[in-house]
C-alpha cells in the first residue's frame, strides 16, 4: 500500500483496502497492483515505520458474509477501526473503550489501539479473556487474526488473577484459581509474608484457603450481550489467603511483570469495613450524575467494591461531581489532593455543593489555611505539594501532616493526576494509608511519556469519555477552534532572523504588533458585539504584563497573591465590567472560570498537547441553555478558542504539534489569515511605525526575560526538562517583591563583615580566661 | 552610460524578503548575491543564486512545519 492518505491517515486507506470485494459500504479503491504485493504479510509493532506504512495489507482477511451489520474492523496488528454510523455504535464503542486505548476519533471512523496496559484495564473492570475474544470476534467485520487472538491470550492470561483485597484491615491476596496462589507462594518472599491460621506446611491442596463466594459482576452487563457476559461472570469460588499488611509492599512487588508476572489488582470492600467508621455523607437529590458519569462510577463499583483507578472526562464535563459521588459512594474518610490552593477551595466548595456532608467534617490545609481536623471521620483537601514537601514544616502544619499519616483513608482522591510527577506520586502514595485511590484527568498526555507509570501507581484507566459524544449531548460547549494567522512586520521579523537574537526569538514573534493588533481586535469585538467573557493566555511573561497594562486589563501570573487572584477572578465572574482577564501558565489547570468563553492564546508552552487541551476545557463548560447547545440547536458554536500565531516562525511548528491531541479527539482547527481586518487603521493600536520600533527597542531591551518563561513549581513535566529555558533574573521577582528595596539593618553583631574565627593555639584574654577553661 | 547587468526578479512577501536579505547578509562579501533591494517585497539577484535561495527557504519553512509522527499511538 502507499502512504495514499498522508499524515495519521495514512493507516486507514490501507486497511479499507484490505478487500476489495466492492461490498465494503466505503471502500477506497485500492490499486489493483497493491494487493498483489507481499500478500498477507503483518509486521510487528515496532518495526520500521515507514516500511509500515508501506507494507501493510490486509487482503487475506476474511470478511464475513453479514459485515455490513458489523461495526468493527479488527487489524492483526492490534489495531481497530470503529464505524460510528453503525446502529451498533454506541455498544461497540463502549467495549473498545473498556479494552482499548483510543488513537484517533474523528466524526465518523474511530481508530482505537489495543496495548498490554488497556487489557490489563479491561480485566480490571471485571471482562474476561474469552469475553473479550468473542465480543471483538462478534463485531468485527472479518474474522479475528489467530495473531490477535494470540495477543489477547498472552496479554491477559496473568492479569487480573490476582487480587489484593483490604478487608477489616487485613490484607488477603485472591484469586479465583488455587493453583495461582500455590504458585505464588512457591515464591519465598510471599511464603513469607503469609499470615495462617491453618498449618503453613499444607501448601497443597485448596483447604489451606479461605473460600468464599463473589459477588454478580455488574460492570460488564451493559455492555453487550449482557446475557452471555452476565453468564461468564457467574458466581464463583474466591480463594484467599492473608498476608502480614507490613510485608505488602514487597508481595505487590514480587507480582510485578518483571517477577513472577501476576500484576494485582486492588479492591477495596468498603461495605464490609466496619474498622474504619462511615462518614455522613450523600449525594443531595439535586446532584443528578449525567449518563457518562454514573457509566464511569458504575466501572468503579462494578461489583460492590472499590477499584483504584483512573477516570478521564474532559474538562467542564463535571469530574467533581463523579469525585465527589465516588466518595459518597464509599462514605469513608477521603483525602482529596488537588494541584494548587485556588482548586483546594473549589474542591471544598463542590464537595458542600453535591454532598450532605456537614461543615465542620470538611477541612482545607493548605500554607494559607491550616484548618486542623475535627473528629475522626471527615473530607480533607490539600495540595501534592503540602503532602509530598520535604522539607521542614511549621509546627502546625507537622501536626496535621501527622494525623493525615497516620489516619487510614477510604479514598484518595486525585484531581489532574497528568500534572504530578511521578516521584511525587510515589512520595504521596507512600505517606498515605488509602484503600482505594481515584485520579482524575482531562488529557492523558504528557510530552515525557510518563503516563504510563500511573497504571502501577494508581490503576488502570477504568473509563475514558468520548469529547464529540458530549458536545453533541450539549454536556460540553460547541467550540470553535481557530488559528489566527498573523504576519511578522518587517523589522521584527528582521530581528528574529538574526543569529545573536536566537535567545530572543520567543520575544519577538510573541510581541509581533500584528499579533497584539490581532488580540486587541478579537478582544473588542468579543466584548462590544456578543457580550462575551474573554480569558487571554501567555506564557511568556513579558507579553503577559506588556499587553495587560497596554489594555489595561488585569492579569494573574505566578507572584500574585491568592487574595489578589480571588478578587480578580470575583470581579471577572460577577461585574460587566470586567470582561477579560489576562493568565500566565496558572490558569492553565483548575482556575474555574464557569463564565469564560472565548480563549485567546498568545504564547505557550512550545509544543505541549496537553496544556492546549487544558486550555480549551477552561471554556468547556456548558454555555447557555441546553436546547439551544442541542446539535441543530439555535447557537452553532457557542465558544470561541483562538491561537493567534506569527507565520514564518517556530511558533507554526509548536501550534500544529499542540494541536494534535484535539484533532485526535475529532476537533477540527480554522485558520484565520484576515485579522484585524483590512483598512483597521488606528483605533488598534501599534498602528504607526514609530510606535513598532518603539515596541521593538523595549522588546530587545528587555533581554533574555522576554524570552522567559514562567517556571511554576507544581508543574515539572513535559518538556522543561529536556528543552531547558533559561530565565535571567533576582530572587526579588519570585517573591513579588520586583522593584522594591529592602534595606537590611545590620545588628550590631558582626560588623563589617564576618566575625573573625578565635585561634584555637593563641591564649585567651584575661577577662575570658576564667570563663573557659 | 547606462550600465546593464543581467538578473533576477524576486517578488514575495515581506517576511520572505527579510529572509533572503538574511541569508545575504550571512554570507561572505564573495558571495553577496543581492545587486538591488527594490522595495519591501521585491528584489534583483544575480541569475545563478535561484535554486540556492529556493532550497533555503524551503529548508527554514520545512523547520517551521510539523509533521505528525506516524507510528503508534502516543
Amino acid at each position: 500500500m502507499k502512504a495514499a492518505g498522508g499524515g495519521g491517515e495514512s493507516a486507514r486507506p490501507s486497511k479499507k483496502a484490505k478487500k476489495s470485494s466492492g461490498k465494503a459500504k466505503e471502500t477506497y479503491d485500492a490499486p489493483p497492483e497493491d494487493l498483489d504485493d507481499d500478500d498477507g504479510e503483518y509486521y510487528e509493532e515496532g518495526g520500521e515505520q515507514e516500511e509500515k506504512i508501506e507494507k501493510k495489507d490486509f487482503t487475506k482477511l476474511e470478511l464475513k458474509p453479514d459485515h455490513s451489520n458489523r461495526p468493527l474492523w479488527v487489524c492483526a496488528d492490534g489495531h481497530i477501526f470503529l464505524e460510528t454510523f453503525s446502529h451498533l455504535y454506541k455498544q461497540a464503542y463502549d467495549f473498545l473503550i473498556a479494552i482499548s486505548e483510543p488513537v484517533c476519533r474523528p466524526e465518523s471512523m474511530h481508530e482505537y489501539n489495543l496495548t498490554p496496559h488497556s487489557l490489563y484495564a479491561a480485566v480490571s473492570v471485571g471482562l474476561e479473556t474469552e469475553t473479550i475474544i468473542t465480543v471483538l470476534d462478534r463485531l468485527s467485520k472479518t474474522k479475528l487474526h489467530k495473531e490477535i487472538i494470540d495477543f489477547i491470550r498472552d496479554s491477559t492470561l496473568n492479569y487480573g488473577k490476582v487480587k489484593l483485597v483490604l478487608q477489616k484491615n487485613r490484607y488477603f491476596v485472591e484469586s479465583p484459581m488455587p493453583e495461582v496462589l500455590q504458585k505464588l507462594l512457591r515464591d519465598d518472599v510471599i511464603a513469607r509474608a503469609r499470615i495462617s491460621a491453618a498449618d503453613p506446611n499444607a501448601k497443597d491442596g485448596n483447604s489451606s484457603f479461605h473460600v468464599s463466594k463473589a459477588p454478580l459482576e455488574q460492570g460488564g452487563n451493559d455492555l453487550l450481550g449482557a446475557d452471555e457476559l452476565a453468564a461468564a461472570a457467574e458466581e464463583k469460588e474466591m480463594h484467599s489467603f492473608e498476608v502480614d499488611p507490613a510485608q505488602v509492599e514487597h508481595v505487590k512487588q514480587r507480582c510485578l511483570p518483571n517477577a513472577l508476572n501476576y500484576p494485582m489488582l486492588e479492591e477495596y470492600d468498603f461495605r464490609n469495613d466496619t474498622i474504619n467508621a462511615d462518614v455522613a455523607m450523600e449525594l443531595k437529590p439535586q446532584a443528578q450524575p449525567r449518563p457518562y458519569q454514573e457509566k464511569s462510577l458504575s466501572k468503579m463499583f462494578g461489583n460492590g467494591r472499590a477499584r483504584s483507578g483512573i477516570i478521564v472526562l474532559p474538562c467542564g464535563a463535571g469530574k467533581s461531581l463523579v469525585g465527589v459521588s465516588a466518595a459518597c459512594r464509599i462514605r469513608k474518610s477521603c483525602l482529596c489532593l488537588a494541584t494548587n490552593a485556588v482548586s483546594v477551595d473549589q474542591w471544598a466548595f463542590q464537595f458542600k455543593l453535591w454532598s450532605t456532608i456537614r461543615d465542620d467534617q470538611i477541612s482545607r490545609f493548605t500554607s494559607d489555611s491550616k484548618e486542623r481536623l475535627r473528629g475522626n471521620v471527615g473530607v480533607v483537601v490539600t495540595t501534592y505539594n503540602m503532602v509530598a514537601f520535604g522539607g521542614k514544616r511549621s509546627e502546625e502544619s507537622q501536626k496535621i501532616i501527622e494525623e493525615i499519616q497516620n489516619r487510614e483513608w477510604g479514598l484518595l482522591l486525585m484531581d489532574e493526576v497528568h500534572v504530578v510527577p511521578a516521584h511525587m506520586f510515589r512520595k504521596v502514595i507512600s505517606i498515605t494509608k488509602s484503600h482505594c485511590k481515584l485520579g482524575l484527568t482531562a488529557t492523558l498526555v504528557r510530552e515525557d511519556e510518563k503516563i504510563s507509570d500511573l497504571n502501577f501507581l494508581i490503576g488502570p484507566k477504568l473509563y475514558e469519555a468520548n469529547w464529540l459524544d458530549l458536545v453533541k449531548g450539549g454536556f460540553i460547549a460547541n467550540v470553535q477552534c481557530a488559528e489566527v494567522w498573523c504576519p511578522m512586520t518587517k523589522e521584527f521579523y528582521a530581528e528574529y532572523l538574526k543569529k545573536e537574537n536566537s535567545r530572543k526569538r520567543q520575544g519577538l514573534y510573541v510581541m509581533n504588533p500584528n499579533k497584539f493588533r490581532a488580540c486587541e481586535f478579537l478582544i473588542r469585538f468579543h466584548e462590544q458585539q456578543r457580550g462575551d467573557k474573554i480569558i487571554v493566555f501567555s506564557d511568556n511573561l513579558f507579553a503577559l504584563r506588556a499587553y495587560a497594562q497596554k489594555l489595561r486589563r488585569p492579569f494573574i501570573d505566578g507572584p500574585t497573591s491568592h487574595h489578589e487572584r480571588t478578587r480578580v477572578l470575583q470581579a471577572f465572574k460577577h461585574s460587566t465590567e470586567l470582561n477579560t482577564v489576562f493568565l500566565s501558565k496558572v490558569g492553565d489547570n483548575s482556575i474555574d472560570i464557569p463564565e469564560a468563553n472565548v480563549l485567546i492564546q498568545i504564547s505557550s508552552h512550545a509544543g505541549s498537547r496537553r496544556q492546549e487541551a487544558q486550555r480549551l476545557g477552561r471554556i468547556l463548560r456548558a454555555k447557555g441553555k441546553h436546547k439551544d447547545r442541542m446539535a441543530g440547536g439555535s447557537e452553532e458554536f457557542n465558544a470561541f478558542f483562538y491561537t493567534l500565531v506569527s507565520t514564518d516562525t517556530q511558533e507554526m511548528y509548536y501550534s500544529t504539534k499542540r494541536q494534535q491531541f484535539l484533532i485526535d479527539q475529532g476537533y477540527s482547527f480554522k485558520v484565520i489569515t484576515s485579522l484585524p481586518p483590512e483598512g483597521s487603521g488606528p483605533e488598534l493600536s501599534f498602528y504607526s511605525r514609530a510606535d513598532q520600533l518603539d515596541l521593538l527597542t523595549k522588546v530587545l531591551n528587555a533581554g533574555e526575560e522576554a524570552a522567559g518563561v514562567e517556571e511554576l513549581e507544581e508543574d515539572v513535566d513535559d518538556i522543561t526538562r529536556f528543552r531547558t529555558r533559561r530565565t535571567q533574573g533576582q530572587m526579588s521577582r519570585y517573591s513579588g517583591a520586583d522593584g522594591m528595596m529592602y534595606m537590611e539593618y545590620s545588628t550590631g553583631k558582626g560588623r563589617g563583615g564576618k566575625a573573625k574565627a578565635r585561634d584555637p593555639n593563641k591564649p585567651r584574654h584575661n577577662l575570658f580566661k576564667k570563663r573557659f577553661v | 552610460m547606462v550600465e546593464a547587468v543581467k538578473g533576477l526578479l524576486i517578488s514575495c512577501d515581506i517576511p520572505m524578503a527579510q529572509f533572503i536579505i538574511n541569508l545575504n547578509n550571512s554570507m561572505p562579501n564573495a558571495q553577496k548575491f543581492i545587486l538591488e533591494i527594490l522595495d519591501d517585497t521585491h528584489m534583483f539577484v544575480q541569475p545563478h543564486m535561484a535554486e540556492t535561495i529556493q532550497y533555503r527557504v524551503q529548508e527554514f519553512r520545512d523547520s517551521n512545519t510539523f509533521e505528525k509522527p506516524h507510528g503508534v499511538g502516543n
